[in-house]
């Protein structure tokens, strides 16, 4: 196995505002690297979306903050790892997709995070706030 | 996102461009049902949005919901292959109508 080699690192503030800079990001990084145009697409929506996840969800009410996105190459696996410094706790729980034949608006996020995705992780912390997910995706064709 | 709303005899016409994520999606749901809920049924044109998130969806579900309530008519126009993707996804593309052309929606008005 080789040595991860770090794509990208880029700290944001969690508002909705930063999406589009995130998108464009993630296009720059992962364009080169990536095999189709549709999985480019489902790559950005899915990081994307665990970062409307920390904001609605993880830095909710009066709580602001920043959001650190880390992207790591390993062979032909990419690793994004996504650490916030919100108060509130992300439990696995909330991590699971909802049934789909419930058709009403929202909840979806989670489904398609764990559509796109090959592993999705939330990282023990040992600090009193934060939340760290981690997200692997195999490139290939 | 980019968005235009145009009446025509009998019902609204939305047309979106660009892209549609948490900053964008609550304009879009204003939109959306202020045009149902002035007794209008809808046509959103898809064809130039570049990317949707599931804020976008969810928006585009609760338009679905309130017109069929309101017994009007909703329905979805030549979508971009990014949104059908999302939409595939998401197994919403057998909830919503599609449509390819206007008079489609039109015919059944």
């Amino acid at each position: 196995m080789a040595a991860a080699e770090k794509l990208l690192e880029f700290q944001f503030p969690a508002t909705s505002a930063y999406l589009c800079t995130l998108r464009e990001k993630l296009r720059e990084v992962l364009g080169p690297c990536s095999p189709s145009e549709e999985l480019l697409n489902f790559v950005v929506l899915a990081v994307s979306e665990a970062c409307v996840n920390i904001i609605e969800h993880a830095y909710c009410e009066d709580d602001t903050g920043d959001i650190i996105l880390e992207i790591e190459r390993q062979d032909d696996n990419i690793i994004f790892r996504l650490t916030d410094f919100a108060h509130r706790k992300t439990s696995k729980e909330e991590m699971k997709s909802r049934p789909l034949e419930e058709i009403r608006p929202g909840g979806l996020g989670c489904h398609i995070i764990n559509e796109i995705m090959d592993e999705v992780q939330l990282i023990e912390c040992n600090s009193d706030c934060g939340n760290v997910l981690q997200m692997k995706k195999k490139l290939e064709p | 996102m980019k968005s235009k709303l145009s009446a025509e005899s009998n019902y609204d016409v939305l047309e979106l461009s660009g892209e549609i994520d948490l900053h964008y999606s609550p304009q879009l749901r204003e939109m959306i049902l202020g045009s149902l809920k002035n007794g209008n049924s809808l046509l959103i044109n898809m064809a130039e949005v570049s990317y949707i998130d599931s804020s976008g969806i969810a928006s585009l579900v609760e338009g679905f919901q309130t017109a069929k309530t309101a017994n009007l008519s909703y329905g979805l126009l030549t979508i971009s292959s990014p949104a059908l993707q999302v939409l595939t996804l998401t197994r919403l593309d057998r909830v919503f109508t599609l449509y390819d052309t206007v008079e489609q929606f039109q015919s059944q008005l």
